[in-house]
């Protein structure tokens, strides 16, 4: 007895050091690429780890009247991407693709925060969403015709217009996609990247060898270590790529002029229901909207303008379309997550693209990001 | 009749002699031994060199929090920090208790048995301990201290229930059950569907330890069993509903500690299910050993990553619409069904080594035939195979690497976010692999030790 | 003296009687069974009607639309069923290997386990349980990693050539990509059909020597037989045929980014292999190892007091007893071993999961895809599971 008496005691006291030593002890890594101001992701709140999250059966009803009820938005997202789609080490998300998903949330439920993440590889993104593991793809998905059809996704308005292109070393002296023949080419499986490989390769008659990852971290030593020739992305994720190689002290990089495809990235949902795929849209161009009409995060809240369009858009007046969203939805995205610019300069600007000149800029500078009016 | 024998004369060998007899017995093995030891040595050198010296430990030093727990929010940190102790509590009374039975059991059958010692302890799980002595190398802060000394004072703390009567072993097992229950919702919270769990261990509990003792109870035990299981859950909800505790849910865990709890919750729920598939596959009726043949041999018959891709990919779609599991409970009920048929065939090894006469004398008894499974061949066929399941837990905590494949942050994929890092993307691969790789040897090795040791004392306690 | 009750006037209650609950209870268990099927295929039924997907396997006719890694003769438009093709072979090409690996390492490392050599038993037991408990794809990344993608090799376009010291062409091209080494070139498929021609010749005369030992007990050096018949027979239909099979030297191509000739090897395949290869090795060796154990001790002791050397007492006594406890085992490694190829998605080897993994991602069905999947490992183990009964049958009956 006295040997656990004192064993009690000796507990008691190891514990009460450790509590208060608790959350003193932060990693002091540097390696979130997390842009400033971030806002910390809320764990759904009430999340056991049993099933069904409380979803009502979809008796006829639509996904946004579910979405409303569930109180959150399941967004699917990337969580290894840069400038799109992280995880920080906190367990928090940002990231360009991550701040649409809160656009969403902000529009259809009024609230940033209420949105879940749920991280995907490419493999994995479709089967997601149509299985309803997801309400709505947020992750620099492509749109292609093969995805609406056959895979049972209607994608939505493009918010990133890019290109498929090939980067190399420097010192290969490459420039044109004929030097790659029968080379070790990297790609990412699952995505566009590798059908349009094999489709524009095959096409010229050049034969080359893909080398098939799963994801970047997989992917970047063999790259590095010449394992691969090249390696074939999204235009703007060489970019970012070369930016952060060449930065860490790797080897100079080259992007070839040839731009292999068309990739316009945007956000996706199921097919087959109409008024969420409405309100998802509506809410995502309303940050383009207000990027048009001048307005950002700081200014929309105290407009005293008299124009009707933006009147309008900002709901003052009570205009309701009848898309299921609060009058006033506009007010509540821009003043979370910014405009369209403000989410662009805080999260793509920083891995090495401008905004000006690129085709995401406004459609009255010369750019695509052209959205139908809120009237 | 004791005659006093001398033991038999074995010649030690020391120095010269062993160096002969072991290193140089013949020709063949001289050669191989003078061929082998400079390899040996070099590398053992050039490993020294490389773990001492010249290895990188900064990228395991930097993220040591993020092997441990990987993205676990960091503000809810002092949730593991409760959850190890309890956890060691637990673990303290479970094997006080069993220690303490086996120790009953050995007396009642007249064998030696020598007392569970700290020191016989640390001898057999020197490499779990070597690990954590590792940790806390690289550990940068006091806390990892504090948390480690408490948890193992801790578990000797629980490991004091052996000093309890007989009469009070039960409440020992019951305890145990409660703690891990208390562990598990310290981290998970205690919204939701938590008070069932905690109503379900409580309900066993009550309904093991109400009633008379008697082989074949009358209808008035079955009814104070049921009356104490009904009060016990009803109090259960009420605590819960006044406690409330978001919690994190597991889909928010990762590293070593998703990887210990999937192991640990695949094992204790594939339990039951394989039980009663090895049951039935041994049954006499043709149906269910059909279906229960069926199951495990398609189960057996593909790769444990096919059944995660399984899961991943489709496991939704076997669901009502707008049903939603996250990734990693479909990864957990993919382990557990994975693991309930090969825990289903090792029940049926254990069935198969019965004895038929044990059977038949439970039948010469009277006994019904669910009182001959439940009081004497399954407690007989279970202790056989304990050396198995322990093997089957380690194949199981190994297999959870596969979960990298499905991009889930478990301990081995925690790498990929280590390495995602700016300042090591090209450094320190090979460190952070030598560092999981120490880390599931280390578990694993333990384990294994644990089953080889149990085979042979249950050999020898085998009458 | 009253008569006691005849049994057949104690009726059994209908709920107690043994052969109703039988039927009840087999009743029940096929109706739970049923009805949970039919809601989970009823969720899948509606599930997909709502996306508008088919569970037809049509997919298997379309064109593949991507290319396979390392294989430059498939052509992207080639449809579903050939990508399948491919990935079963290099499945079994992997889990070929891999068993051939195992079981020599294995044994060696299994025997020695039990030598008298203080140091190359140490050495041994630290392999096995080195290897045994550490989880096989970190063995497998490890090789990946440490031979190739971070190894001492350089790329493919700069590879090491390693040639026979006088000769031009190379033994042997080492990179961080594929290694060659020397094949055969040519053969017809009337050469491979005289080569399986002999084989079951040397069958046959295996057969007949065993035949002949059992009527008449002459020794049947059917080992010998066996080899020689089946060397003759390759050496007559060489000759025969004119020379049709030659040495194929590796070299590399005009832009050096292939391997021209020999047989190249890829670096997911090897480190599939390898890794793989070990971890079953240590399995094999510890399983090995018990079954030698589990050779009665008198058996040693009688071949020693017979005057048998070691290596007689190994050949004759101990491991034909050893090898009959330990076949099963090691027939089931081997299973786990191909099963294990699966992870070959881990480091791009294109074998039939990494495949499916790819065909998923790229837009096919995701249900059949994985049906297809497990279809094509379900043969692989019954057919390993069929000849591990057959074996057993064979031992059973010979130890009568």
């Amino acid at each position: 007895m006295k040997t656990t008496r004192l064993l009690a005691v000796l507990t008691a006291l190891m514990l009460v050091l450790a509590a208060c030593t608790t959350g003193g002890d932060t990693t002091t890594t540097s390696g979130s690429e997390e842009p400033a101001g971030e806002e910390t992701t809320t764990t759904a709140g009430g999340d056991e780890p049993t099933t069904t999250a409380g979803a009502p059966e979809p008796s006829g009803e639509g996904l946004l009247e579910t979405v409303q009820a569930r109180g959150n938005v399941l967004c699917g997202v990337n969580d290894v991407l840069p400038g799109f789609g992280v995880v920080n080490e906190d367990g928090t998300f940002s990231g360009f693709d991550v701040d649409l998903c809160r656009a969403v949330a902000a529009g259809v439920l009024g609230d940033p925060e209420a949105v879940e993440f749920v991280p995907l590889v490419a493999d994995a993104r479709f089967t997601a969403l149509q299985s309803g593991e997801i309400d709505v793809l947020i992750r620099n998905t492509t749109w292609t015709a093969t995805r609406d059809g056959q895979e049972g996704a209607t994608f939505l308005f493009t918010t990133f217009y890019d290109g498929q292109g090939m980067m190399v070393p420097a010192s290969t002296g490459f420039t044109t996609l004929e030097d790659l023949a029968d080379a070790n080419i990297c790609v990412l499986s699952g995505t566009t990247t590798e059908l349009n490989l094999t489709a524009v390769f095959g096409a010229r008659g050049i034969p080359f060898n893909p080398q098939v990852f799963a994801d970047n971290e997989q992917l970047r030593p063999a790259y590095e270590s010449g394992q691969c020739e090249a390696w074939t992305s999204d235009a703007s994720q060489l970019a970012a790529l070369k930016a952060t190689i060449e930065a860490e002290g790797g080897e100079e990089q080259f992007i070839m002029a040839e731009i292999i495809s068309k990739e316009p990235l945007g956000p996706a949902v199921r097919d087959g229901d109409s008024s969420w795929a409405q309100a998802v849209e509506w809410s995502i161009m309303a940050t383009v909207q207000a990027w048009e009409f001048g307005l950002d995060s700081t200014n929309i809240g105290s407009y005293s303008g008299t124009d009707p369009n933006v009147l309008n858009f900002l709901g003052t007046d009570g205009f309701d379309p009848g898309l299921g969203l609060a009058t006033d939805f506009a007010i509540t995205i821009i003043e979370s997550v910014g405009n369209y610019q403000e989410m662009y300069e805080r999260n793509i600007v920083p891995i090495g693209l401008q905004l000006e000149g690129s085709p995401n800029d406004l459609w009255t500078n010369g750019g695509l990001m052209y959205v139908p009016p809120y009237r | 009749m004791t005659a006093t024998t001398t033991p038999p004369l074995v010649k030690r060998l020391t120095g010269i002699g062993w160096v002969r007899s072991n290193l140089f017995p013949n020709v063949w093995s001289s050669i191989l031994t003078i061929l082998l030891l400079p390899v040996l040595l070099y590398s053992g050198y050039r490993a020294g060199l490389f773990l001492l010296v010249n290895a990188e430990w900064e990228a395991v030093e930097r993220n040591l929090t993020l092997f441990m727990q990987g993205t676990f929010p960091r503000d809810q940190q002092w949730r593991l920090v409760a959850q190890l102790p309890l956890f060691a509590l637990a673990l303290g009374a479970g094997l006080g208790t069993a220690s303490s039975s086996a120790q009953d059991r050995a007396i009642e059958a007249g064998l030696p048995h020598e007392r569970t010692s700290p020191i016989g302890i640390v001898r057999r799980f020197w490499s779990v301990i070597g690990f954590v002595l590792v940790l806390l190398y690289f550990a940068s802060t006091a806390n990892p201290w504090f948390v480690v000394l408490g948890s193992v004072l801790a578990f000797l703390l629980g490991f004091q229930i052996r000093g309890l009567p007989a009469r009070f072993r039960l409440y020992g097992w019951s305890l145990m059950s409660l703690l891990l229950v208390a562990g598990f919702q310290v981290v998970s919270g205690t919204t939701g569907r938590a008070w069932l769990v905690t109503a379900i261990v409580v309900g066993i509990g009550a309904w093991t330890l109400t009633g008379s003792e008697r082989i074949v109870p009358g209808w008035r035990t079955w009814a104070l069993k049921t009356g104490a299981v009904i009060v016990t859950s009803v109090l259960v909800f009420l605590l819960y509903s006044v406690i409330t505790d978001p919690g994190v849910g597991w889909d928010k865990w990762s590293g070593l500690h998703l990887t210990l709890w999937v192991s640990a919750l695949a094992i204790i729920l594939s339990f039951p299910f394989g039980l009663i598939m090895a049951l039935a596959r041994r049954s006499g009726l043709p149906a269910l050993r059909l279906l229960a043949t069926t199951y495990i041999e398609l189960i057996r018959g593909v790769p444990l990553i096919a059944l995660l891709f399984m899961g991943q990919y489709v496991a939704l779609f076997f669901l009502p619409a707008g049903s939603s599991l996250s990734s990693i409970s479909r990864a957990i009920a993919v382990f557990t069904l994975f693991t309930a048929a090969y825990v289903a065939e090792i029940v049926r090894g254990g069935l198969q080594s019965l004895p038929p006469g044990q059977t038949e004398a439970g039948q010469a008894l009277g006994l019904t035939p669910p009182s001959v499974i439940r009081l004497i061949v399954l407690p007989q066929a279970l202790r056989a195979v304990i050396p198995a399941m322990v093997g089957q837990f380690i194949s199981l905590f190994k297999d959870t690497s596969l979960l990298s494949i499905l991009a889930i942050f478990e301990f081995f994929n925690v790498r990929s976010l280590v390495h995602g890092q700016p300042d090591f993307r090209v450094v320190a691969h090979a460190e952070t692999l030598v560092f999981v790789a120490v880390g599931y040897w280390a578990v694993a090795f333990a384990m294994s030790r644990e089953s080889q040791r149990l085979e042979g004392r249950l050999r020898v306690g085998a009458a | 003296m009253t008569t006691p009750p005849s049994p057949l006037s104690t009726r059994v209650p209908l709920w107690r009687d043994v052969r109703v609950l039988r039927v009840v209870g087999q009743v029940l268990a096929v109706a739970v069974a049923f009805l949970v099927l039919r809601w989970l295929l009823g969720n899948l039924t509606s599930n997909l009607d709502r996306l508008n997907l088919g569970l037809d396997f049509g997919f298997l006719s379309r064109p593949t639309q991507f290319q396979v890694p390392y294989h430059s003769t498939f052509n992207p438009r080639a449809p579903v069923a050939d990508m399948v093709l491919v990935g079963i072979k290099n499945t079994f090409l992997a889990g070929f290997s891999g068993i051939v690996i195992a079981l020599t390492v294995g044994l060696m490392v299994g025997v020695s386990r039990l030598s008298q050599n203080w140091l190359v038993a140490r050495l041994a037991t630290v392999f096995v349980e080195f290897f045994r408990n550490i989880p096989p794809l970190v063995i497998i990344i490890f090789f990946a990693a440490a031979v190739f993608t971070f190894g001492p090799f350089p790329n493919l376009r700069e590879a090491i050539l390693v040639s026979a010291p006088g000769s031009s062409s190379n033994l042997v091209i080492l990179s961080n990509d594929q290694w060659g080494i020397p094949g055969f070139a040519g053969g017809s498929p009337l050469f491979t059909g005289l080569i399986g021609l002999g084989l079951i010749l040397a069958a046959a005369g295996w057969l007949w020597r065993t035949r002949l030992n059992e009527r008449t007990g002459r020794p049947h050096h059917r080992l010998a037989w066996f080899l020689g018949i089946l060397i003759a027979s390759v050496i007559i239909s060489y000759l025969a045929l004119g020379r049709p099979v030659s040495m194929s030297w590796p070299a590399q191509s005009e832009n050096r980014r292939l391997i021209v000739g020999g047989f190249a090897l890829n670096w997911g395949f090897m480190s599939v292999t390898a890794g793989l290869g070990l971890y079953t090795a240590s399995h094999v060796a510890e399983i090995i190892r018990g079954s030698i154990l589990a050779v009665p001790k008198g058996q040693n002791e009688a071949s020693t007091a017979l005057a048998l050397s070691g290596f007689q007492r190994y050949r004759f006594v101990v491991l034909p007893q050893a090898l009959r406890i330990a076949i099963p085992p090691i027939i089931n490694q081997c299973l786990n071993l191909v099963k294990n190829t699966s992870l070959g998605t881990a480091v791009a080897y294109a074998e039939i999961a990494a495949l499916t993994q790819t065909s998923i991602g790229n837009g096919r069905p995701a249900l059949q895809s994985l049906i297809v999947m497990m279809a094509v490992y379900l043969m692989f183990s019954l057919s390993i599971s069929l000849l591990l009964n057959l074996v057993n049958q064979r031992f059973q009956l010979v130890t009568r």
